[in-house]
């Protein structure tokens, strides 16, 4: 629970030590005492030939850990699972990042990983949708698609020779985010599921879980479906189109109303509690907390003081006992 | 004239006239007894705590009584100056004193000296190949400087890296010793450090037994070199130990 700077009380320390001690108890106790340290020996079966894996070494016959973390074992192979894991890219994960660099022909983006991500101008949508080969005026003109600081979504298209990711923007529901809020928790508490974008219609905005430890919640977008834009109002498209390129002053700044933005707020503090606890991070479990804050009536401002953060912690652990017992 | 001496002396600034006290002439053969009531061969307690820097990777704490250091390590990340492609990873070390460090402000060890230092002490207990074309940053902070500052720092940048969960042989500790006149000092103060005729500095793998860095000023006989990397190596393994142990209880601590 690093980055607990709250000052609780007596009694809410003991409500605190109480859930946590319930949490450990439901938590399966398989690996608890596989945990090791560097330079820690494994306990393995010399005759067995196993397969030595991710953080072990091998020092005079021994097999020896190089990381801090719990021994897992599968058939064969034992590796070492560290405790505070990187971000670990798999092709299909949908991420967020920033840019912090327009480069010929393509745009570096910070993700949260050990190097940039890099994506390239063919593997972006151009902004009048014609799918034609990019020219040097597009390459000029890159800026006025992304510039610096700018937070994109995209999904991870491969991995170049030397580790670095490729991404792509090619659909529709990639691309540029705005009006809203981008947080950053630790990435192994976002799991890998089917859907990692969500529309929270009872509050009206868009919630983006990306792989890397980015969430993005802001103003819902309507997500233009570009195959059913094309065969109706085509010419309507283009009118709305070529006015928005036209230059920033002239697009009308669309303005979110308070309630939303309270929403957004209420939603990313729901977040930033739920991942200082280090309690994984899905949309039923966020909606769980933020409805429970508007139950209790509690200013958005509220949601991060000590009170509000011993309930999450005692809720979290009634919510696991009841799905516990369930199975 | 006379103006301008005035608002000089307004601003004080310590005479540093008044620090040069004379060493009082020590017999050679007088046994040293230590201003804070160790044994000879007694290391200071020690107190260590990783985690505690939150926007680093890994961060460590240590308290070895008066020295009193921080460490955090970020990566392993892209730096700007690592712009060729390079099989192995880059590991770039900083150190730096806080102004207050020191009993007199600004009088403090070269702290670049003391940056590479730290590099050869770390370079050989981290895995390099495990990160390729990335930079892994240590910056050292000495919020106050107590005596025997290198050997801490290392110690301390070791469990932060351990906390970062970059790949390691093994963690490293370091222990220092002091000659004077016949005595032989382990981990000494600042006063004793300003005494001693001779200082060596020995940094280990404990569990590998391997040594990653020695450093020996002053003068030293043989028999006087074997007895202090002797009692170096014991109290390092010792050390390790409780690194160890530091790390045993933030790993089983918080867990959900």
């Amino acid at each position: 629970m690093r980055g607990l700077q709250l000052s609780l009380n007596k009694g809410q320390k003991l409500r605190l030590e109480r859930a946590i001690e319930q949490l450990e108890s439901l938590s399966s106790k398989a690996n608890s005492d596989a945990s090791v340290i560097v330079a820690d020996d494994i306990s393995v079966n010399y005759e067995d030939a196993i397969l030595k894996g991710h953080g072990t070494a091998e020092m005079d016959g021994r097999v020896v850990a190089t990381l801090c973390g719990v021994v897992e074992r599968v058939n064969k192979l034992v590796y070492v699972r560290p405790l505070r894991a990187r971000y670990k890219p798999e092709i299909g994960d949908i991420i967020i990042g920033r840019v912090i660099e327009v480069a010929p022909k393509r745009w570096r983006l910070e993700i949260n990983f050990s190097q940039d991500a890099v994506l390239m101008l063919s593997s972006m949508n151009l902004p009048d949708g014609i799918q034609r080969r990019r020219t040097a005026v597009d390459e000029l003109n890159m800026r006025s698609i992304f510039e610096e600081n700018d937070v994109i979504c995209a999904e991870v298209r491969g991995f170049q020779h030397d580790g670095c990711l490729h991404l792509q923007a090619r659909s529709q529901k990639y691309g540029k985010l705005k009006s809203g809020q981008l947080l950053t928790i630790p990435p192994y508490l976002v799991k890998r599921r089917k859907q990692h974008f969500h529309y929270l219609d009872q509050y009206g905005i868009d919630l983006i879980l990306g792989c890397n430890g980015f969430i993005w919640v802001g103003e819902h977008v309507e997500v233009r479906d570009d195959m059913v834009e094309d065969l109706s109002d085509k010419s309507e498209q283009q009118n709305v189109k070529s006015w928005n390129t036209v230059g920033d002053e002239e697009v009308e700044e669309t303005y979110t109303p308070p309630d939303t933005r309270q929403n957004i707020c209420r939603t990313a503090n729901a977040i930033r509690v739920l991942s200082t606890l280090g309690v994984m991070v899905a949309v039923e479990v966020i909606t769980e907390i933020v409805d429970l804050s508007t139950s209790m009536n509690l200013d958005v401002h509220e949601m991060l003081g000590a009170e509000f953060y011993v309930i999450v912690a005692e809720k979290e652990a009634e919510r696991r006992s009841l799905s516990t017992k369930r199975r | 004239m006379a103006g301008k001496s005035s608002a000089a002396a307004a601003t004080y600034s310590p005479s540093l006239t008044g620090q040069r006290k004379k060493r009082p002439p020590i017999q050679t053969d007088s046994e040293w007894v230590r201003p804070d009531g160790r044994g000879l061969h007694q290391c200071r307690p020690a107190f260590l705590k990783t985690g505690a820097v939150n926007s680093a990777s890994g961060s460590a704490y240590a308290e070895f009584g008066n020295t009193k250091v921080i460490v955090s390590v970020f990566g392993p990340r892209e730096s700007k100056k690592a712009m060729m492609y390079s099989n192995a990873g880059r590991l770039n070390c900083n150190v730096s004193y806080t102004t207050f460090a020191s009993p007199v402000r600004g009088q403090t060890p070269e702290a670049k000296d003391l940056s590479s230092m730290l590099h050869k002490a770390l370079e050989g207990a981290i895995i390099l190949k495990s990160f390729p074309k990335t930079t892994v940053d240590v910056f050292a902070l000495v919020l106050e400087s107590g005596g025997g500052d290198l050997p801490v720092i290392t110690s301390c940048a070791s469990l932060a890296l351990a906390d970062a969960g970059i790949m390691l042989y093994d963690m490293v500790a370091s222990v220092s010793v002091s000659c004077i006149g016949k005595n032989l000092l382990i981990d000494p103060v600042s006063e004793e450090e300003s005494y001693q005729d001779g200082s060596l500095m020995i940094t280990c793998m404990p569990s590998r037994n391997e040594v990653t860095q020695m450093t020996v000023t002053g003068e030293w006989s043989t028999t006087k070199i074997n007895e202090g990397m002797q009692l170096c190596l014991d109290a390092c393994s010792k050390l390790g130990k409780i690194m160890r142990s530091c790390l045993k209880e933030a790993a089983s601590g918080p867990q959900d």
